[in-house]
Order: C-alpha cells, then sequence, then structure tokens
C-alpha cells in the first residue's frame, strides 16, 4: 500500500542551527531499518560583489505555493527513491554569512538511494520553490537580488 | 464582464509596485498574456524583468486563463537553497 505522508512544515525563521541538525541525527537512533543517512547543507558564502562581500541573505517567499511546491518534491522523491524518512528545513528572513539556510536529511537502508534522492531534492528546491533572496552587501545595507544558476 | 481578482507581488516586482497585493477588476477570459500587457502598462519597469505567474499557486503560460477569484502571483527568479 502507497504510504500517505502528510505535508510538514519546512521553513524556520533565521538561520538553522548546528544544534538542530545534531538533534535531528539523534531523533533517528530509534529507526533501525535505517542504514544510512545522506544530509546536505546549504551555507551563506561571503561572495565578493561590486559593492563589497555579501554578509548574509534575507529570505522571503510566496510561502503557501512554497509549501505545496516542498510537499510535490516530497512526494515525488519518495517515488522515485527507496527511502526510510526525508526532512527539508529552509529559512526565512535573514541568514548572516557563514550560517545553514537549507537542511535536507534523507535516510534509506542504503547509500545509493539516499546520495541520489539527497541530489535530486536540492536541484528541484532551486528551481521549483517560489523563494526569493536579497543579497546583503557591504556596511552600509546595499543589496542585490539573487538568481539561482 | 467584469471580474475581480488578486494579484500578489513578490521580491523585487513589490518593490517595483510598491506593493504586495492588489484587486485588479478585470474582463472576464483574460489570459496570463493579456494580465502581463495591462501589468506592465502600469508598471513600465516591470517590463525589464524577468518572472514567472502563478494562477491558483501554479505557474502558468501566456495562454493560461485567470478566472473569478483567482489569486495571481508575479515571481521574480527563484533563490532558494
Amino acid at each position: 500500500m502507497e504510504k500517505i505522508h502528510k505535508p510538514k512544515k519546512v521553513f524556520v525563521q533565521g538561520p538553522i542551527s548546528p544544534q538542530f541538525v545534531a538533534d535531528s541525527i539523534a531523533r533517528h537512533q530509534s529507526k533501525v531499518n535505517i542504514g544510512a543517512h545522506a544530509i546536505f547543507l546549504g551555507q551563506i558564502r561571503a561572495d565578493e560583489k561590486e559593492e563589497g562581500f555579501v554578509t548574509g541573505i534575507e529570505y522571503s517567499a510566496y510561502e503557501e505555493m512554497a509549501e505545496q511546491a516542498f510537499h510535490a518534491i516530497r512526494e515525488d522523491a519518495f517515488s522515485k527513491f527507496d527511502l526510510t524518512c526525508m526532512h527539508i528545513y529552509h529559512s526565512l528572513g535573514l541568514v548572516p554569512t557563514g550560517e545553514i539556510s537549507l537542511f535536507v536529511f534523507v535516510s534509506s537502508a542504503h547509500r545509493r538511494a539516499a546520495f541520489e534522492a539527497s541530489e535530486y531534492i536540492v536541484d528541484e528546491i532551486k528551481t521549483k520553490v517560489p523563494i526569493f533572496g536579497k543579497e546583503m552587501v557591504g556596511p552600509v545595507g546595499e543589496y542585490i537580488w539573487k538568481e539561482n544558476k | 464582464m467584469e471580474i475581480t481578482i488578486n494579484i500578489l507581488y513578490f521580491g523585487m516586482l513589490a518593490e517595483i509596485t510598491g506593493l504586495a497585493n492588489e484587486t485588479w477588476l478585470v474582463k472576464d477570459g483574460l489570459t496570463v498574456g493579456d494580465l502581463k500587457q495591462e501589468i506592465g502598462d502600469k508598471y513600465p519597469l516591470i517590463r525589464e524583468k524577468k518572472f514567472k505567474v502563478a494562477v491558483n499557486q501554479q505557474i502558468g503560460d501566456d495562454g493560461t486563463k485567470i478566472s473569478f477569484q483567482s489569486e495571481v502571483a508575479l515571481l521574480p527568479p527563484f533563490a532558494g537553497g
């Protein structure tokens, strides 16, 4: 029988802390059918622009559509790969350089499905989820709207 | 017949319009392509921007029909991840 996956809350306000990631890993220690976790963490890079270095990204989203898009990506990934569980978290608001804005956590019995699913999910998020980002640049509050390549 | 639709603006597009959303009165049977023209007439700076249009949270193309009480969103390039 096909498993039904309820929509989950993806957005978190501000950066995703390393402690949150650690706690998520710890919560899976009781699930002993898992043999492989793959974790992808997106971190804010201090790119150099004409106006100065990027100091952080301020994220906003069309939240209702984004939650639906995340849900569709999850369903899709569950049907394509043999996964035990999957968690996606993305920041809203300001995330300073060096901090984490995306946390994708997939678990499977074996490594191949986990590796492949994590790459697939991150690529899908970048192209299909209506999230917008202002790259804050330099010391005086200038910014550039970011665009995924 | 005219219908009301709700238009949402995001990111740099909300900066151009100065609004997060507004209600428009438009012709029934309007398409996304028609609406883009009207928006470009009202906000000429938007014509220079790259954006997608979602109708009721689904990305549409120029032929997508907009109906009564549709929620139409103008989405600048995505930057998640």
